[in-house]
């Protein structure tokens, strides 16, 4: 009985623990510039291969993904938005390399480029409201 | 493959069966861990429910529950979601299960263990909508668990 309780109460924990932790993202310090087209991002099933002018935002999915249409859209909405900021995607599904490399273990996972297509924040799981046009600005993008 | 797409919140709804199937399973394995207790039924239930939905998901009772009951009682969804994640998951819930059978004749305390780690999951999935197993997937892959 009490093991069962145990369980429940672990089980809230983790719940909770995940809602609360969950799509909060952070930024990266020592950044490396990513070549997008080595990686095989593309947008809307054609090759992407430049920056935005003024920031990237890169999705990475897999095709077992559910959440992942989800924040595409969101991105996509952000990318009308705001002026130069160019929206793209790499399916992780076969390259597992790129998955090591980058140290993804969950889809979706976001990376937000600068204009110099420098790595600058990165966010596991579905980012928070708002989260990524809060770090647009800090990259002077409105 | 084309992919189906589906009201999420039907997973969700399952997920909340096995939720309480699978926490009352635990509870009695725990109380009575040797020897045949009310846990082996629940666990080869929760077992046939998942292959169930891993051969064939439109028959399943969950599904059929679902639609007649549950979602006309409930607003159009804001968004469909593609059927393979839930499914995924599903196959990962028959894993622990078969586990837990393996443990009738080898090792009682696998039952708890199956139980426990079944109720984990779904309890997450219903009512904090994380499915486990679709988000463990990139993971398990990574380090060649699952090909």
């Amino acid at each position: 009985m009490y093991l069962a309780l145990g369980l429940l109460g672990l089980t809230l924990a983790a719940g909770i623990f995940y809602k609360v932790s969950a799509g909060r993202g952070r930024s990266i310090q020592k950044s490396e510039v990513i070549d997008l087209s080595r990686i095989g991002a593309h947008k809307n099933g054609s090759p992407v291969s430049k920056p935005g002018k003024s920031a990237t935002l890169l999705l990475f999915s897999t095709e077992y993904c559910g959440q992942c249409p989800g924040v595409r859209r969101s991105l996509t909405q952000i990318e009308k938005g705001s002026a130069g900021v160019l929206q793209a995607e790499v399916d992780l599904t076969d390259r597992l390399d790129l998955a090591a490399r980058f140290n993804i273990s969950q889809t979706p996972t976001v990376f937000i480029l600068n204009a110099l297509g420098e790595l600058t924040f990165r966010v596991s799981g579905v980012p928070k409201q708002g989260l990524i046009q809060q770090e647009l600005t800090k990259l002077g993008i409105k | 493959m084309s992919a189906e797409l589906i009201d999420p919140r039907g997973p969700r709804f399952g997920a909340a069966i096995t939720s309480a199937l699978s926490l009352a399973a635990f509870g009695i394995a725990v109380s009575a861990p040797e020897g045949f207790s009310a846990a082996y039924p629940l666990i080869v239930l929760l077992a046939v429910l998942f292959s169930w939905s891993v051969f064939s998901p439109k028959t399943h009772p969950y599904g059929l529950v679902f639609k007649k009951l549950v979602r006309p009682r409930l607003s159009a969804p804001s968004e469909l979601e593609d059927s393979r994640p839930p499914q995924f998951a599903q196959k990962v819930g028959l894993g622990f299960a078969l586990l837990g059978l393996v443990g009738f004749w080898f090792a009682p305390v696998l039952v708890a263990v199956s139980a426990g780690f079944i109720f984990f999951a779904a309890f997450l999935n219903a009512f904090f909508n994380f499915c486990l197993g679709c988000q463990m997937y990139l993971g398990l892959k990574r380090f060649g668990i699952v090909s």
